[in-house]
């Protein structure tokens, strides 16, 4: 008898759930303006990973977003010239790091929840695949954590990319190795995903221009664990340099057990990995690894560099947005965080400048930007073959380093004029 | 009459799919098109590994891969040889169906364990060579220009074309699954299911049934996965050859209930449609992953025969036109 009533129990829970997902209205509907004429709540629509390989990136990302949202709601929202009051508020849902979705979750943000603008997923093959509902549907889409150049050459209109592109990744990299080792023999090891690639397209090219040998390149699946293997072969090619990684998950596991295998090499820098400040967790791991950092605190941009370079300068200066970063999470905020942001910080400059929240308006402001903001510079490439394209943001290199009191800190080493400490290079033997 | 006893079982199947198709319409919301547009898939997917796992008694844990081997076949000669949409879609299937004739005449062989292993083996296979062809992009692979999506009205009416064509190929799979299911063809693949020797020894050339259940399991998704790739606008390694997308259409069959038509059409109704309800519930967003476990782990407990074995086990009137 039990065990029928059981089932009765679990064949009512499945066709309830699958009823509830076929009836209308399903989601709480979407805010709307308060009964008074002159504000208006604009929704800002993503998804974002709360599962999946690219969780850790994407929750610092919305945490960004977040913050700025908060801030401009009490701060009394854009005052636009008609006296129009436009506040903001987040529509969001878990794309599982998995691109089944994507598209289903942006149509319904745009279509039954009325997202006015929408922030793009993190990375960027679901960026890809979102960015179709966007422009089909015309709506402004703001790209952080969607670095990979190919997204923005395929005619698109609508996306606008904050991270310099994946292409140029490493270049300020390769900059101040010329200076530090022109002879070093360089191994290129990345992660074997859209981004790193596209990351390693740019950069192998760059290195033998500059002079170096590149005496080994090898990909990995993203999903790797055990990178024997790949370290066995590095330490065979002779490299003294390594260039590469991927994501957090593999990054971190790759610099470890580099430091288990006791690889030996002068110089190691990862991708995105050891910008997070969970890193430091790997304790000597992580002494001397660095990485290409979209925006780092210790050399944040400011109003000063922007008067230098006759630029525009706009939003909060770093320390204030870390402070508030840090009341808001506890935590300390990552390139990963501000990118985040900065997009929510785009925008309203944008709807200043348009004076307007129509799309149209606002893409016209967002082509004409040319701003600096405690990021460093905001400019879009304008041209039909690569619209969207980031072209006004330079990337600093960050490494982790011990402090006077032996902690682990993240320095910025190159370029040098921002540089808060000198490069640690070689990189001390385990 | 006759006709309607000869398709009586197909009914069902196909007003679901019809439902499925026109549910869009009727609502009138994009969104309802993108959801319905994942179940169809799946159903296209579930019904076509049926006639494998189902009527043949074959697990396959790597039966994505020839929806992302089909999908790329077909995306490359869109994109890089300039072919229209429909010839991609029926030369991703003949590339799928082609692979799964070559492999089927070697790991058929292998039973039980020995090939749910060996398909493990050939998705991983096929998603490394695909890292490294760099005919195919390589690991960055495939990105469609939006000008692609202009010889068939711009980016919106290509969405709303593919979703008709997504219907269309999941009422193929059944068509296809429901014909071997009541041919003498499906009826070899039973007896094989049920004992491989004796089937042998009654006349069925087993080797012969079974490779051409798998080329027939394997052409519908070879062709969905080129309109998938075509809808979402790039195809790259990862996104080609989930496995746990084929652990997932397993539990879609096994759900509904394999060896049956209806079956694995209901089991990716109720799979895909409780996966897009949980996922955007302002109640259960952030633990579905969570719930939809549990509910699962549930339903295989308390009903392992699935919703439609279940239904012919305990109701024998139900069994004439629950096919």
């Amino acid at each position: 008898m039990n065990r029928k009533l059981s089932i009765l129990v679990t064949f009512f829970a499945l066709a309830s759930l699958v009823l509830a997902a076929c009836a209308p209205g399903s989601v709480e509907a979407p805010p709307v303006a308060d009964g008074s004429d002159t504000e208006k709540t604009v929704v800002i629509g993503f998804t974002s990973s709360l599962t999946g390989a690219q969780e850790v990136s994407s929750k610092r990302q919305v945490n960004g977003l977040t913050l700025w949202m908060n801030q401009v709601n009490a701060a009394g929202g854009i005052h636009l010239s008609d006296g129009t009051v436009v506040k903001f508020t987040a529509q969001t849902y878990d794309d599982e790091s998995n691109k089944e979705r994507v598209q289903e979750l942006y149509t319904r943000l745009i279509t039954e929840d009325n997202a006015d603008f929408l922030i793009s997923p993190y990375s960027s093959g679901l960026t890809a695949a979102a960015s179709i509902i966007a422009e089909q549907n015309g709506k402004i889409m703001i790209t952080a954590g969607a670095a990979e150049d190919d997204a923005y050459k395929t005619g698109n209109t609508s996306l606008f990319q904050l991270y310099t592109p994946g292409s140029q990744y490493l270049l300020s990299t390769v900059d101040m190795l010329k200076t530090l080792d022109p002879s070093a023999r360089v191994a290129i090891v990345h992660e074997n995903d859209k981004f790193s690639t596209s990351v390693v397209e740019g950069l192998k090219p760059y290195l033998e221009s500059q002079g170096f040998e590149v005496v080994l390149e090898e990909g990995y699946a993203s999903d790797t664990t055990d990178f024997g293997p790949v370290i066995n072969k590095i330490v065979e090619s002779g490299a003294t340099v390594l260039l590469g990684g991927g994501h957090y998950p593999d990054g971190s596991t790759f610099a470890r057990q580099l430091y288990e295998r006791k690889a030996g090499l002068k110089f190691i820098s990862l991708l995105v990995a050891p910008a997070d400040s969970k890193f430091p967790e790997l304790g000597e791991a992580a002494l001397g690894v660095s990485t290409s950092s979209q925006w780092e605190l210790s050399a944040t941009h400011t109003p000063e560099e922007a008067a230098a370079l006759g630029k525009e300068w706009y939003g909060p200066s770093g320390q204030e947005f870390a402070d508030a970063y840090l009341a808001l999470t506890g935590d300390k905020p990552t390139y990963h965080a501000a990118g985040g942001y900065l997009t929510g910080l785009i925008l309203q400059k944008a709807i200043e400048a348009a004076d307007s929240v129509d799309p149209d308006k606002v893409r016209a402001a967002l082509e004409a930007l040319d701003i600096f903001t405690f990021y460093g510079g905001i400019k879009f490439d304008t041209r039909a073959e690569a619209h969207g394209l980031q072209i006004g943001h330079e990337m600093v290199v960050a490494q982790w380093q011990r402090n006077d009191a032996g902690e682990l800190v993240r320095q910025v080493i190159w370029p040098a004029n921002v540089a808060t400490a000198a490069p640690l290079y070689p990189i001390p033997m385990p | 009459m006759k006709l309607w006893n000869q398709y009586r079982g197909l009914i069902a199947p196909v007003l679901v799919v019809a439902l499925l198709a026109v549910w869009p319409m009727l609502t009138g919301k994009p969104a309802n098109r993108e959801s319905a547009f994942t179940i169809l898939k799946a159903i296209a997917l579930a019904s076509s590994l049926n006639i494998l796992l189902g009527y043949t008694g074959y697990v396959s844990f790597g039966h994505i891969v020839f929806y992302g081997f089909g999908g790329y076949v077909g995306i490359f000669l869109l994109s890089g040889m300039g072919w229209p949409l429909w010839a991609s879609i029926l030369a991703g299937g003949l590339a799928s169906g082609l692979l799964a004739f070559l492999l089927g005449s070697a790991i058929l062989r292998l039973r039980g364990g020995y090939f749910a292993l060996a398909t493990i083996g050939v998705n991983e296979a096929m998603r490394a060579f695909i890292n490294k062809f760099d005919l195919f992009g390589g690991p960055t692979g495939i990105t469609l220009n939006f000008s692609v999506y202009k010889a068939y009205g711009g980016a919106a009416q290509a969405l709303q074309t593919s979703f008709y064509i997504g219907a269309a190929l999941a009422l193929l799979a059944l068509a296809i699954s429901y014909l071997v299911r009541t041919s003498k063809f499906g009826l070899g693949l039973l007896a094989i299911r049920e004992n491989e020797d004796a089937a042998e020894v009654m006349g069925i050339a087993a080797p012969w049934a079974k490779t051409w259940a798998y080329v027939l399991s394997a052409i519908v998704p070879g062709m969905i996965g080129v309109l998938f790739f075509f809808k979402n606008g790039n195809v790259e390694p990862g996104d080609a050859f989930p496995l746990h997308a084929s652990i997932e259409l397993l539990v879609m069959v096994m759900l509904g209930g394999q060896g049956t038509v209806l079956g694995p059409i209901l089991g990716a109704f109720a799979y895909q449609g409780m996966r897009g309800y949980l996922v955007t519930s302002p109640v259960f967003k952030d633990i579905q992953l969570s719930v939809s476990g549990a509910l699962l782990l549930l339903i295989v407990l308390f009903i392992p025969a699935g919703a439609i074995g279940w239904l012919r086990q305990r109701v024998p009137l139900l069994r004439r036109v629950l096919a």
